[in-house]
């Protein structure tokens, strides 16, 4: 196999059960965004953008649809001759017989085989579920710049919430001097967006030690970072500035999809020099229907829509039907709102049926209601 | 199952001319429906079909057609198994009368006699329908005819269908003459250019063709062969357009606007294929006000649409206005102004003049990358 300057590693195995019934069946990377998207195209996207040609992704949690959807690897114009998306989910092994991932560090531990293959000067570690745009070849220009041994992406935050991120404190040159994970009183208002650059050879090496390490959680944020600042190595913060979203809870992946329609939203999908790819299905376009009410919406192909629609996010094939009304809403792919039907502040779930003139949502709730199962039509 | 047909793909007769659209690229490469272009109707149809070896022939400009079909996986053709080739006929000009299907069919016959199936489907690139092609084949076969053509029988051949020819037929189904449509009549039966015949018979057609006349075109060998051979028809059902001029393309595609209609030219089990473009969904504005109206991804919409056709990637301002239009990818529609009745052409930009109007059912036509 050809040598590769970076080869990225996506860390895509976690559940994020906190998005409750979406990722009972789906891990978190494969959830929907966007009218269009999975969350686990923005990085596989970003890596094909920034010329990075050999993937491999860490799967784990309910990944039977994961695994299938990246390694149609085609759909990101990584098929070409020395490209690719690996799946490499846990493998029983010729002496120790199968292993789950016990943590981000030990997820590449367990595939050093692999990256062996490639031989790397440098590996680039993703988290397969944010939702950002990012030219990772500019970092690793900065990682070489600084002569450092790792590069850790970080971006500024409010500094009252900074208590809820992993902070990075600098030397005010870029030099990470300390890293607090959540800390109660933090020094600096730079969060970690868990992108990290490493020169492969040394961390190969404290890899290979932290897998026998019966105390360490194999984690990078916990463990490897740590260990490396303790031993006086040479760790630089890169800062990113534009549009960044963890969406860990249906709020948020809301308010992500909402962001979309904020006329001042940074995130542009419909920049041709950095395009987001994702799988592509055959269908019409979007049709409007005669008698149809569309205002501040994002919609997409195969979506139709006889009824009222305004301030929400449509999805791949969603109906919307006569006399149906959907307001502050996400309807992902597949879902049908049936006549005189009305959605609310929801979200609802793929292939999802709301029966005719159901009430789903309401318009003040606190917060956003999952819809994730059918709705028998109501009476009124 | 191996696949018994091979596919081609031929282009439209020299003799058709389409304003304005037909001077940047030829009908196959056509916009249609905001998403596709016509020629991924005949490709779609062929794969569907299973057949996944395809010769597409290019008569003119062939960049567009080229970038479009490339490889021809996004067709969902086999990359080991199957192949599309672009052939393209080299040796007579654009509009020469020498310049037929069947000297560009000459110009490969040795592409053709190596295939390995047995059958051939020949479809054009300018006609937009749903076809199974096994279906056609299996008849063909079963009848033991020599050739069988696809026709559709229409009741408005006066007003349509001007540039394509029709079928004489006997109450069998025998064909007894192709002629040209002259509008004489409302109800003909509107030949789809479409063929189906085993590859020995169609070698042997190109070849007679070929030496009767160098300017005979495979339907006028197959008119002149009605007598001796056995012709058949199968009769096709459902939408069907043939865009033989500007007024056909524009109906052809409003006609669309029937949610129907539309959804029964594609079916989830009969996908029509395209190149994506990767372009992100469309965005609808507060002042948006969108009717009856097919929009592609990558807009972004302020203004008033109505029954019309809107391309990838198109922006139509505040306080815009547009009615029975086609607007095509990439075009500018400035703030306050009014189309109607319009095609619109890729990147064209609407700035300065107020007004563009075309007459109901004849549009006016406004050229690729025009600033108005």
């Amino acid at each position: 196999m050809a040598q590769v300057e970076m080869l990225a590693m996506i860390l895509a195995g976690g559940r994020g059960s906190r998005l409750k019934d979406l990722t009972t069946k789906v891990a978190k990377p494969a959830v929907f965004y966007g009218g269009k998207y999975r969350i686990i195209d923005f990085p596989l996207s970003n890596c094909a953008n920034s010329g990075i040609n050999v993937i491999g992704v860490l799967t784990q949690y309910e990944s039977v649809l994961l695994n299938s959807y990246v390694a149609q690897d085609g759909r990101w114009g990584l098929d070409s001759k020395d490209s690719g998306v690996y799946v490499l989910t846990p493998r029983e092994k010729a002496d120790e017989g199968l292993d789950v991932y016990r943590g981000t560090a030990d997820a590449i531990s367990q595939n050093i085989d692999f990256i062996d293959n490639y031989n790397p000067e440098y590996l680039l570690i993703l988290s397969g579920d944010h939702i950002y745009k990012m030219n990772y070849e500019k970092m690793l220009a900065y990682h070489k710049e600084m002569g450092a041994d790792a590069t850790i992406a970080v971006r500024p935050v409010p500094m009252k919430e900074a208590s809820r991120f992993g902070i990075m404190n600098t030397d005010g040159k870029g030099k990470i001097v300390e890293f607090e994970e959540k800390p109660a009183k933090p020094k600096s208002n730079l969060a970690s967006m868990g992108i990290y650059i490493f020169n492969w050879k040394n961390l190969r090496k404290m890899l290979v030690a932290d897998m026998n390490n019966p105390d360490s959680d194999h984690d990078f944020g916990k463990n490897i970072i740590p260990r490396m600042l303790g031993e006086g190595k040479k760790l630089v913060a890169y800062e990113f500035s534009g549009y960044w979203k963890d969406v860990g809870t249906i709020d948020s992946l809301w308010e992500a999809n909402m962001d979309l329609l904020d006329p001042k939203n940074e995130l542009n999908l419909n920049d041709s020099s950095w395009l987001i790819y994702t799988e592509d299905v055959s269908t019409l376009p979007q049709y409007i229907g005669k008698d149809a009410k569309v205002k501040h919406a994002y919609i997409t192909q195969g979506v139709r829509v006889e009824g009222q629609v305004t301030n929400s996010v449509l999805f791949t094939g969603a109906v919307v039907a006569p006399g149906a009304k959907v307001t502050d809403s996400v309807l992902m792919p597949g879902v049908v709102v049936e006549e005189g039907a009305v959605v609310t502040r929801a979200l609802v779930a793929e292939n999802v049926r709301i029966g005719a003139k159901a009430k789903v949502g309401q318009r003040n709730s606190e917060n956003i209601l999952l819809v994730a199962k059918n709705v028998k039509g109501g009476n009124k | 199952m191996a696949p018994k047909a091979f596919g081609i793909v031929s282009s439209a007769d020299s003799s058709i001319y389409v304003e304005g659209l037909h001077d940047y690229r030829p009908i196959g490469s056509f916009s249609f429906l905001g998403r596709f272009r016509v020629i991924d109707f005949p490709i779609s149809n062929m794969s569907n079909s299973d057949i996944n070896r395809i010769q597409v022939y290019v008569r003119s400009r062939p960049r567009s057609i080229a970038e479009h079909v490339g490889s021809g996986r996004h067709y969902n053709i086999n990359s080991k198994r199957g192949k599309i080739q672009l052939l393209f006929s080299e040796n007579s000009s654009t509009r020469s009368i020498y310049n037929t299907d069947i000297s560009a069919f000459l110009e490969n016959i040795d592409i053709i006699q190596r295939m390995h199936q047995d059958y051939v489907i020949i479809a054009p690139s300018y006609m937009v329908y749903k076809q199974d092609y096994r279906q056609v084949l299996d008849a063909h076969i079963a009848s033991g005819a020599d050739v069988t053509l696809l026709y559709q029988k229409v009741d408005n051949a006066r007003e349509y269908f001007r540039g394509c020819k029709i079928l004489n037929m006997n109450k069998q189904k025998g064909i007894e003459s192709l002629e040209k449509n002259l509008g004489t009549a409302k109800e003909k039966n509107v030949f789809m250019d479409t063929y189906c015949m085993s590859k020995e018979v169609f070698i042997n057609l190109i070849k007679e063709a070929a030496w009767e006349s160098s300017i005979y075109t495979l339907a006028d060998i197959v008119n002149i062969k009605c007598k001796e051979m056995d012709i058949r028809g199968f009769q096709h059902r459902g939408y069907f357009a043939a865009l033989t001029s500007l007024n056909d393309y524009y109906n052809a595609s409003l006609e669309l606007l029937d949610y129907n209609i539309a959804s029964d030219l594609f079916r989830a089990e009969w996908p029509i294929y395209t190149r994506t473009t990767d372009s992100c969904p469309t965005k609808y504005l507060d002042t948006s006000k969108v009717t009856n109206s097919f929009v592609s991804n990558g807009c972004v919409i302020e203004g008033t649409v109505e029954n019309s056709i809107i391309g990838r990637g198109v922006t139509i301002k505040k306080g815009a206005v547009v009615r029975n239009s086609i607007i095509m990818a990439y075009a500018q529609i400035e703030e306050g102004i009014r189309v109607e009745n319009a095609v619109v052409d890729k990147w064209a930009k609407i700035i300065h003049a107020q007004n563009v109007h075309g007459e109901s059912g004849r549009p006016q036509y406004i050229r690729r990358m025009d600033t108005l």
